[in-house]
């Protein structure tokens, strides 16, 4: 009977002492958190009190519950920070299950605002399911990074697994021309198609494609040949495209873009080639750069349908800095103003003026110009070396890890809030078109504070048992 | 294994380095960005979070307060308000029901309280302004019905709970008021609606009486409510100074209510004058008829005018446009002050400027001879005497008495062109008044008077009589008023003191001589002459008994466009004679039927000056002629019996009339003390319960004084004789202060005004 007894106290301890990590945590990570925090709190009553007081006739609205989810993230951040990190790599297909059903099952839900699916109404609050998704993105891909890290380097076939077999068909495709067959059928279906809709210089494009391609596969069938240190890559990228084309199907583009981008700074730190990077990223610049042209010549007309309506005038509303001042460009205008007006050491403290209903919704997206109103040009460039230090300190912290998994999830995560801040500084100093990506540790926002918070309980864990923790 | 692991942890640490390098440049770019947006253009940016944040509203000064001699309020701002909604508050209530439900609230209670179409209130609301003016000058009293409005909302609880304050808003406002209406309107003048001067006094002193205007700048938030806290900043108003005229309300009263009754009774035109005090200058009274309602300044107020505006417009096929400059070519008649603006050929009047040059040059005197033949042959003119015939043997007294015209030209051929001309000058008519009123008439050589150079003979004899050129009414008086003072011009002015808003005198009008025209002697003998042409001369109608009254009548022909002849009658003079205090100039332009002078105007001018000689408590001193007449004050027999009430008015010419059977006198008709004539009658009653007897007043008009005096003591009533008294066939009465038919108590005295139609015509 005791010996039972022992062995279930053993048994938990046994648990505790497989799923726990004991190290000291990183102590300058937690003081820029808790500083990042404590700064971002106060800048949300100053900037929400009069908004809130307006609409909801208590200048304390946003703030309360924001300090309530604050000591809720901070519960999790503890709790997290206890958690070995090699838990999440054998969690990883539960988080991307969970993930996919979560992007899914909004499109059912009712719609918690009319034409949006982005958010899950759980009663006492609401979630987005593109902030799991960007937790998962970084999750899964730590996990395949390092479960093939010895790929990475190898320009070898594949022979193990699905890639195996696929290579080992798609010889045998190549030698009997079949894939040749399929491809042009391929070519010659959607050019008929394309025909028969009487869309003819598509169908011109479509079968100049093929050619292309089947000249190519016939020159050079090796490309079609899955490398080994394709293997992750396939793997991770099918899985975070996947999240981007749900988010984005969501209505959700900024999310997209944050989850698209996420993907690639975890593909880049997993080890893929650089090279990859530049063609991809010039083709990227390239046809972003045709897309705004493009919208632009048609600023005025109604027949063009490339993205929504409100993307395309938010575009248009970047680059023609005259564009409807009351309207597309107010936010923007409002935002530049407060910024503006501050100055070197800002107006004080609580003194912005234009918190008071001209930047909309100032303890939302806009929140960093209300920092800046308030304390200048000074306190905004503190703010923006706290969060650079906070990577620089995540990225210590990784690079000190004992294990590529831990290295890779603590540099995502912090680097998941980096990009985040620079998207959002940037849209708030009109570096780029408005997009609604909110300020980590300063917007308002109860469910993303507290998946920040426990992110970086996870960073925290990564640090007990790097090299640097004292046992 | 894990020796592998680590070498690619190694390998994962170089891209973790360049990944974080990439986002410290990235931070530094944006560094650098916010570098160019605060620091390089934030001055800029500044700049337009002020234009976007800050209102500046005016507050306005308190426009200065226009008060008459006797500190009587002739023009006042008074302090209203107005009501204003902001729209866009009402437009971002999301929940419709709740916005419908506002929207009703304000437009039904603005509705009723401002008596306001509803539809026109609801059109405001849906406007996405954020500011929406109601209405203007709203009283006290209205506004506070709006506050408790917005109250009673305030205090509703849960649902019916509604914050109206933000939506209905009271700003303040000034109106202006003129107590008096019409009094003096043409002096006066009025505002616009944007509170500046638009005419008289208003206008003149617009500057002074404006103040400084204070601001209140106001940071508004981004639906342009206030914003809480700190941001306002008010710099306070300056209220306007107050102006404090010579004008004295009671005398403008008596000045209008006889230049009112004339112009109805003349049909003339117009009819215009003005009361001066003879030793400063200084306009007591000021009147130009027909006037307006200075409370509504852009109706056309008489109903002379009203008629001939209303023919104006039936009378051709007018378009919009002839229709607003008709409409505003009444409202300029009807404003313009024509004892200022208006220029006139003086005539005879100026007789008295040519015999006071050739006293005061030495060329006549009081015992210089001529014979009037009725014409003078002079500068190849035959120049013909308004009397055909003329008036044979005449002295110098007899120039003005019987405004001569061939003596008055002999006397200024005895000057010559250049001396006459310097008088013409000294007397003030080729300059400015400098009177501190809009619109003083600019003498213009060469065109209503001739220049120096160009002064012929002819013109000479013209201007020797008041012919060929003019003056203003204004410049008239003042020239008369030097004769008075003992030769001295002084410049006239209205405005006697500037007083700042607490009561202290700013600053006051010392009166002005520009210069002495004549010697204190000339004067005098000026004066004397003057007295005899209201004594016995052409001015005889305006005679007041015991007020030596000294003037000149004169009548000038128009210019007209027509074969109409149409004339000017005027009257100048000033009392008492030996010790003038104040001048008259009463001008009838246009008159129907009689045109004369001394017909028309003189007796107006008698009227005014036995009023505002009794109002300033001048005392009257009677010659023995007049003595006859003279008036006694009704004794005090109340309390006596009735046979020492008889023996108190035995010595006396008084008749007692006894009413009832008692012993003693319980009441009396006049009172005690009461102005009566000296053969007047007063009625006794000796019963307690007696009732008082009434009379029917008689039609006096076209009595002779004797004759009136006959039928006032057989009806039992007492007369004032006023006007020309002489006892003679040819003095009238022409009105009285009672009308025909009125019955009164017995005893009553009526005023009997008397003139004459004989030798009045200049």
């Amino acid at each position: 009977m005791e010996k039972r007894e022992n062995e279930k106290s053993s048994l938990i301890k046994q648990l505790w002492r497989r799923y726990t990590v004991s190290g000291s945590i990183d102590i300058w990570f937690l003081i820029i958190i808790l500083a990042l925090l404590c700064i971002g709190l106060v800048m949300l009553f100053s900037a929400s009190y009069p908004y809130a007081m307006t609409y909801y006739s208590d200048s304390t609205y946003f703030i309360r519950r924001q300090l309530l989810f604050a000591g809720i993230g901070l519960a999790c951040m503890i709790l997290f920070s206890k958690i070995r990190p090699e838990v999440w790599q054998k969690l990883s297909f539960i988080v991307m299950g969970i993930t996919v059903f979560c992007l899914l099952i909004v499109f059912v839900l009712p719609q918690y605002k009319a034409g949006f699916y982005r958010w899950i109404n759980l009663g006492f609050t609401t979630f987005q399911p593109s902030e799991i998704a960007k937790f998962a993105v970084i999750v899964m891909g730590a996990f395949f990074y390092s479960k093939y890290a010895l790929h990475m380097s190898s320009s070898r076939p594949a022979s193990a697994g699905i890639a195996g077999k696929i290579n080992k068909k798609l010889g045998i495709m190549l030698e009997t021309w079949i894939l040749t067959g399929i491809f042009g059928g391929i070519f010659i279906l959607f050019a008929i198609i394309a025909l028969a809709e009487s869309y003819i210089s598509g169908a011109i494009l479509i079968l100049a494609l093929g050619v292309v391609v089947m000249v190519l596969s016939r020159v050079r069938p090796q490309w079609f040949i899955i490398r080994e240190s394709w293997v992750p890559t396939w793997l991770f990228g099918g899985f975070f495209i996947l999240c981007a084309v749900l988010v984005f199907a969501e209505n959700h583009l900024s999310g997209a873009i944050l989850i698209f981008a996420i993907g690639a700074v975890m593909m880049f730190l997993g080890g893929v080639r650089p090279r990859w990077f530049i063609v991809v990223g010039s083709a990227g610049i390239v046809l972003v750069a045709l897309l705004c042209i493009y919208i632009m010549e048609t600023r005025d007309s109604d027949s063009v349908n490339i993205l929504q309506t409100y993307m395309r005038e938010r575009i248009v509303a970047w680059l023609d800095k005259d564009y409807d001042p009351t309207g597309a460009r107010w936010q923007t205008n409002q935002a530049l103003y407060a910024i503006g007006s501050g100055g070197l050491f800002g107006k004080g403290l609580g003194n912005s003026t234009q918190k008071y209903m001209y930047v909309s919704e100032p303890q939302n997206d806009m929140i960093f110009s209300i920092v800046c109103e308030e304390l200048g040009f000074v306190g905004a460039s503190i703010v923006i070396i706290l969060f650079a230090l906070l990577v620089y300190r995540g990225v210590v912290i990784g690079m000190n890890s004992k294990t590529r998994f831990g290295c890779l999830l603590a540099m995502g995560l912090v680097f998941q809030v980096g990009l985040q801040v620079i998207l959002n500084i940037a849209v708030a100093t009109d570096s780029m078109p408005n997009t609604g990506i909110s300020l980590p540790f300063f917007s308002y926002g109860g469910t993303s504070l507290v998946m920040l918070m426990s992110e970086m309980g996870i960073v925290l864990s990564v640090s007990r048992e790097g090299r640097l923790s004292k046992h | 294994m894990k020796s592998g692991q680590k070498s690619k942890a190694v390998n994962n640490s170089a891209r973790g380095m360049i990944a974080l390098v990439l986002v410290s440049v990235l931070s530094v770019g944006l560094i650098i960005r916010l570098f160019g947006i605060q620091i390089v253009n934030g001055d800029e940016y500044s700049a337009k979070v002020e234009s976007q944040q800050l209102s500046d509203t005016e507050i306005s000064a308190g426009r200065g307060t226009i008060y008459d001699a006797n500190m009587n309020v002739l023009a006042q701002s008074a302090s209203v308000w107005l009501v204003y909604i902001n729209p866009s508050k009402i437009n971002s209530i999301e929940d419709e029901t709740r916005r419908e439900t506002v929207r009703e609230i304000v437009v039904s209670g603005l509705a009723a309280i401002l008596d306001m179409d509803e539809d026109t209130i609801r059109g405001y609301t849906e406007k996405n302004y954020s500011y929406q003016l109601v209405k203007s000058a709203i009283e006290k009293d209205t506004r506070d019905s709006i506050l408790a409005f917005i109250d009673e909302y305030a205090s509703r609880e849960g649902d019916d709970q509604v914050d109206l304050s933000s939506i209905v808003c009271i700003d303040p406002d000034t109106k202006r008021y003129y107590p008096y209406s019409t009094l003096a309107s043409t002096v006066i003048g009025f505002t616009g609606t944007d509170g500046n001067g638009l005419a008289g006094l208003e206008y003149y002193y617009d500057d002074i009486l404006t103040g400084v205007s204070g601001r209140t700048i106001t940071a508004k938030d981004g639906t342009m409510s206030v914003m809480p806290n700190q941001y306002e900043t008010i710099y306070e108003a300056e209220n306007g100074t107050s102006l404090v005229l010579t004008l004295d309300i009671y005398i403008q009263h008596i000045l209008e209510d006889v230049l009112s009754e004339a112009l109805e009774d003349t049909g003339a035109e117009n009819v215009y004058g003005i009361v001066m005090d003879v030793d400063t200058g200084a306009i007591l009274g000021m009147v130009s008829l027909p006037d307006y309602d200075l409370n509504d300044p852009f109706t056309i107020y008489s109903e002379q005018l009203q008629e001939a505006y209303a023919e104006a417009l039936e009378d051709t096929e007018l378009d919009d446009d002839d229709e607003t400059k008709t409409k505003s070519y009444y409202q300029n008649l009807q404003w313009s002050n024509r004892a200022v603006v208006n220029t006139y050929e003086p005539g005879s009047v100026f007789k008295v400027i040519t015999a006071s040059a050739a006293i005061e040059e030495g060329v006549a005197d009081l015992n210089t001879q001529y014979y009037c033949s009725g014409v003078i042959e002079y500068a190849t003119r035959s120049i013909h005497c308004w009397k055909s015939g003329g008036h044979g043997s005449e002295t110098f007294v007899d120039l003005l008495k019987n405004s001569c015209n061939p003596f008055a030209v002999t006397l200024a051929s005895y000057l010559g062109t250049d001396v006459y001309y310097d008088y013409f000058e000294a007397f003030g008519f080729t300059e400015k008044t400098g009177v501190d009123l809009p619109g003083d008439f600019t003498p213009t050589a060469g065109v209503l008077y001739m220049s120096r150079d160009d002064f012929s003979y002819s013109d000479l004899a013209s201007y020797s009589f008041g012919q060929s050129f003019q003056v203003s009414p204004l410049q008239m008086i003042t020239a008369i008023s030097a004769v008075a003072n003992g030769g001295y011009l002084m410049t006239p002015y209205i405005v006697s003191k500037l007083v700042d808003d607490d009561g202290n005198t700013v600053s006051e009008t010392e009166p002005t001589v520009r210069r002495q025209v004549i010697s204190e002697s000339t004067a005098s003998i000026i004066r004397e002459c003057m007295e005899e042409v209201v004594s016995s001369g052409t001015g005889k109608n305006a005679y007041v008994a015991g007020y030596h009254v000294a003037g000149k009548t004169g009548t000038s022909e128009k210019l007209t466009e027509g074969d109409e002849e149409v004339y000017i009658a005027s009257f100048c003079g000033f009392a008492p004679a030996d010790d003038p205090e104040i001048s008259i100039i009463i001008i009838v332009d246009e008159p129907e039927g009689e045109h004369g002078g001394g017909a028309v105007a003189a007796p107006l001018a008698g009227e005014i000056f036995e009023q505002v000689l009794e109002y300033l408590g001048v005392e009257r001193s009677y010659s023995d002629s007049e003595l006859e007449l003279l008036v006694d004050s009704a004794p005090s027999l109340v309390g006596l019996t009735v046979s020492e009430a008889r023996t108190e008015v035995s010595d006396s010419d008084i008749t007692l009339r006894v009413i009832g059977d008692g012993d003693t006198v319980v009441a009396q008709c006049p009172e005690a003390g009461r102005e009566i004539p000296s053969d007047g009658i007063v009625v006794v009653y000796t019963e307690s319960d007696y009732t008082s007897q009434e009379v029917t007043v008689p039609d006096f008009t076209g009595y002779t004084v004797s004759e009136a005096n006959k039928l006032a003591l057989s009806s039992g009533l007492n007369i004032r004789i006023s006007g020309s008294s002489a006892n003679s066939g040819t003095v009238y009465a022409y009105k009285q202060s009672i009308d025909a038919g009125t019955t009164v108590e017995m005893g009553e005295i009526i005023t009997v005004y008397f003139k004459t139609t004989v030798d009045v015509s200049d």
